[in-house]
């Protein structure tokens, strides 16, 4: 009736390899990060916050037209630079009124940073914006501004490329 | 046969509890949160991860997981709410008893998100009931969840649990009774006949 290797699964082997296991583990830290006291580490490339150069932008409308959820906002009027030498002409220039990226819309897909001709907008990693009102979510171009600040640098060039 | 149920109150003293009173009520709300999963899409993977040994949200007083929302604090609506879904939604968060706290985790729970043009998805959850916190993000990573957690508790030490301020925050929906009925008749069965019959 006993089956054969019976003896492994007895109480007593059971018990020593489970104190076995604890004695292992007991000397080393638990995994979980600590978030609120300990930022966590994140990659330089994580999908955070959309940050707007604002000086770059030229309101050519391009990455309110591919954003698939169309959760920006361009408002611009044109603005006339008089000529400036002898025999030039009147310029026009687009000045930009408004720019607000919905982020309780945005789909974090990053084609408005990869169709910027310009480079006006950069992913940032910071996640810390929930809000208690919805209207809160809709980041201005001041508050688009301000997640400048926080866009890591540009990763470094291959060695020998110049 | 229906039975009007009242709405769950927190006592006729508590509006006029002194300050060190209720702030002892406060800090009790905010660091037991009996969190109610509304896992309705990808959403809810990073909000298993929260609760998860890695970022583990029961640091916070968030308890995972509550055996139904009659012992539910809070409501984490994780994913898209398709009109479909919505009056389950609605069913559930009737149920949970005040005080009760929603979190909007995710662009679809928060506005409808990519599919704000389907003529099937509820343009965010707060057209039903009311949010107390949108997490923004597409899904967002779990220390966005935690982030919006602590919000949520920085908002419940401010509050006051009393009729203005209820009705504050949950507009029109505050003192509604809801009917008996309404919260505990089973699923609408589709119609047996019709259809089948049909097609044999």
């Amino acid at each position: 009736m006993s089956r054969p290797d019976q003896h492994k699964h007895g109480l007593v082997p059971g018990l020593v390899k489970g104190m076995a296991t604890t004695a292992r583990t007991m000397t080393s830290h638990a995994h979980t990060q600590e978030y609120p006291d300990v930022k966590p580490e994140l990659p330089p490339r994580s999908r955070g916050v959309i940050a707007l150069l604002a000086e770059n932008c030229t309101s050519c409308m391009l990455c309110a037209r591919e954003c698939p959820d169309w959760c920006i906002y361009i408002d611009s009027h044109k603005e006339t630079i008089p000529a400036g030498p002898e025999g030039g002409r009147d310029r026009q220039q687009n000045v930009l009124d408004r720019f607000a990226i919905d982020f309780s819309l945005c789909m974090y897909c990053g084609i408005c940073i990869e169709v910027c001709p310009f480079d006006a907008l950069f992913w940032s990693p910071e996640f810390e914006y929930a809000e208690t009102d919805i209207r809160d979510m809709l980041h201005e171009k001041d508050r688009l501004g301000e997640w400048m600040a926080t866009v890591p640098p540009p990763p470094a060039t291959d060695p020998g490329a110049q | 046969m229906t039975t009007s149920l009242p709405m769950p109150k927190v006592g006729p003293m508590q509006a006029a509890a002194p300050k060190p009173m209720r702030l002892v009520l406060n800090w009790g709300r905010r660091y037991s949160l009996w969190v109610f999963n509304f896992g309705l899409a990808c959403c809810a993977i990073e909000f298993i991860a929260t609760s998860m040994a890695r970022h583990d949200f029961i640091r916070l007083g968030v308890i995972p997981f509550a055996p139904g929302p009659r012992q539910a604090d809070l409501m984490v609506v994780s994913g898209t709410v398709t009109d479909k879904m919505a009056p389950a939604v609605r069913r559930l968060y009737d149920q949970m008893p005040e005080p009760k706290y929603v979190i909007s985790f995710g662009a679809c729970s928060n506005s409808g998100g990519p599919y704000w043009d389907s003529y099937c998805v509820t343009k965010g959850v707060d057209q039903i009931i009311p949010v107390d916190v949108y997490v923004p993000g597409c899904p967002p990573r779990p220390e966005a969840l935690l982030q919006g957690i602590l919000k949520l508790q920085e908002k419940i030490a401010a509050e006051q649990v009393r009729g203005a301020s209820l009705r504050e925050r949950l507009g029109s929906a505050v003192g509604r009774s809801s009917v008996a009925a309404q919260v505990s008749r089973p699923l609408v069965q589709p119609p047996s006949d019709g259809l089948q019959d049909n097609a044999e």
